[in-house]
């Protein structure tokens, strides 16, 4: 905690500690939030990780038995291939219609102010409530087959077409159209978010990059696709990275919408850690797992993206 | 957002007919992104107010032509409403108030370093918030069981600080740095303390900046699931009423409880709009 320009000193640990005197109220002033993340969030993961190697009935602490048990368990490996399609799925959808939304609110147009206000609000909506509305929607009896309904009868009229709409629950369903409802859901929920910082970064474009394209005679699509998009890379890689952080800890849509058909790392915990389980020590290793899979999707895509900025560059 | 940035202009050359129809589909295009992001919200309110008849059937209705509060009251009745709505409201204004309190003082100090240990301090606020909910969870959900903090106020606040610490630290670092360190010199010059100087000086100019932050914080708690789940077994929070809602009651009951939940967000997101800087959003907002 050295505040701009201290002056050096003679030996280093006397220094510090003159440095400790001079800055009491600074250190005083820091002490609290550290104090805590230390003991509320370094300690409890260094604790789980723990949990993790301790197996009590198969010798105790040292133990790989727990990570054996849940990678020998079906449940879990389905779990982390879902995780990991949901995540996928959920993180290109993202991209693609906050993409379209940031371009749209982009250009100036009567009501935009009004528009973006609307577009932000399930930004601030609980992810629970998301999760229920999207029950709504998907459900048997639900918006989206009354839709789909409407556009059968729309079709049925046109000759020729004899496509009938059979309804489903598309939550319990499971396979690809039980994960895509979660996808959809968390999309819903965090368009906001991926729409401002592509906005941000659709912003920060120099406007004389594109006077420079028109002179060459640039049509609108090029100029998108040579000068917009290289451009907004670095803005696409900030959002991928917060993106993945959360879409694979995705928790409550999963276990609202696809809780008792598909399971995902986070309700796999939940299942291992509440009754009728209660078995922390497997729990603690779905955990672990998961964060290492954060940690190497994260890796893996600042990889591909530095090693595309230096075949751009 | 500002004006006079850089906007996209209609290329050069153009019929006029094909720049019709362009800005019909463009309108098209706008009104039914926005009806689709918006609908989900109009059907909580909507279903909360339908009648039972209304939501069977293979083509549930659109518009609750015959709207009842039957479902309402039964929700208040049934002490599902007041007694979890006053959880959410204490849990959250406590946990913005220790929040800013404990992280202020220090996003003060960490705004006044060197850039060169500044920004590793930062980076590592964050890289807190990668952590899986669930790592952090497990631990201190079976340590406050130990402690008889499960099913307290108290208990729920201290982990609803783990999850907003950082962010509300990462914002008011960003506050504090916009504020010139002359101000507190001149402060001192004019025979004011430490102490006082920061009080009665730079808290005033860093007001709107803790106030966004106050309100991430006040959302974040307001919205929070997995951490009032882990350590609550009697008095629901509204997440959790929602929660139990979808697992045993009608979806009116789901969607009275829900639209509680939803009524201040839309203050809250007009009040932040201005404040919607990608940054502060990153950090607080969760999917």
């Amino acid at each position: 905690m050295r505040p701009t320009g201290s002056p050096p000193a003679g030996h280093p640990w006397r220094a510090l500690a003159a440095r400790v005197r001079r800055h009491r109220l600074e250190a005083a002033l820091v002490l609290p939030l550290f104090t805590y993340v230390l003991a509320l969030t370094v300690g409890p993961l260094v604790d789980t990780v723990r949990l993790s190697l301790t197996a009590p009935l198969q010798g105790g602490f040292p133990s790989l038995a727990n990570y054996r048990a849940v990678f020998g368990s079906p449940v879990f490996r389905t779990a982390v291939a879902n995780t990991i399609v949901v995540a996928l799925l959920s993180i290109f959808l993202q991209l693609v219609v906050g993409l379209a939304l940031a371009l749209t609110l982009h250009v100036r147009f009567p009501l935009r102010g009004l528009i973006r206000t609307i577009v932000l609000v399930p930004l601030g909506v609980p992810t629970i409530v998301a999760g229920a509305v999207m029950l709504l929607v998907f459900s048997r009896s639900g918006y989206l087959n009354a839709v789909l309904f409407h556009l059968s009868d729309l079709l049925g009229v046109v000759p020729g077409v004899e496509w009938r709409f059979q309804p489903t629950s598309w939550t319990v369903a499971g396979g690809w159209r039980t994960l895509a409802t979660v996808a959809i859901a968390d999309t819903w929920k965090v368009l906001p978010l991926m729409t401002l910082i592509l906005l941000a970064g659709l912003q920060a474009v120099p406007e004389e990059v594109y006077e420079a394209a028109d002179v060459d005679g640039a049509s609108r699509w090029q100029r998108f696709l040579w000068i917009t998009l290289p451009l907004l890379v670095p803005y696409v890689t900030i959002a991928v990275i917060l993106r993945a952080i959360d879409a694979f800890r995705i928790f409550e849509l999963a276990l609202v919408l696809a809780g008792r058909v598909e399971p995902v790392l986070g309700t796999y915990i939940w299942s291992r850690y509440g009754p009728p389980t209660s078995d922390v020590f497997t729990a603690a290793a779905a955990a672990v797992v998961l964060f290492a899979l954060i940690l190497v999707f994260v890796g893996l895509y600042l990889r591909v993206a530095a090693g595309r900025e230096e075949l751009a560059a | 957002m500002s004006p006079g940035s850089a906007e996209v202009r209609p290329p050069p050359r153009q019929d006029p007919r094909v720049r019709l129809l362009g800005r019909l589909l463009f309108a098209l295009w706008v009104a039914g992104a926005t009806l689709i992001v918006f609908f989900p919200l109009y059907l909580v309110f909507m279903v909360s107010v339908a009648p039972g008849s209304a939501l069977f059937g293979e083509r549930p209705a659109l518009v609750v032509t015959e709207p009842t509060l039957w479902f309402w009251r039964r929700v208040i009745e049934r002490g599902e409403l007041w007694a979890p709505l006053a959880k959410s409201l204490a849990v959250a204004s406590a946990t913005t108030l220790a929040a800013v309190t404990i992280a202020a003082p220090a996003a003060y100090v960490i705004a006044r370093l060197r850039p060169e240990i500044r920004y590793p301090l930062v980076l590592a606020l964050l890289v807190t918030r990668m952590f899986p909910e669930f790592a952090i969870g497990v631990s201190v959900a079976s340590w406050f069981a130990r402690l008889g903090l499960v099913d307290d106020y108290a208990g729920l606040i201290l982990a609803h600080l783990v999850g907003s610490l950082p962010f509300v630290a990462w914002i008011l670092v960003g506050t504090f740095a916009g504020i010139p360190p002359e101000l507190e010199q001149a402060a001192s010059i004019d025979g004011a303390s430490r102490v006082g100087a920061l009080v009665r000086v730079v808290l005033p100019v860093a007001g709107p900046g803790v106030a966004v932050a106050a309100l991430f914080v006040w959302l974040y708690s307001w919205n929070e699931f997995l951490y009032a789940r882990l350590l609550t077994t009697s008095q629901n929070t509204l997440p959790l009423q929602v929660f139990q809602a979808i697992d045993r009651g009608s979806r009116q009951q789901m969607a009275a409880v829900a639209a509680v939940l939803v009524l201040p967000i839309a203050g809250i997101v007009a009040l932040l709009q201005r404040q919607l800087r990608p940054g502060a959003l990153a950090g607080a907002v969760r999917g």
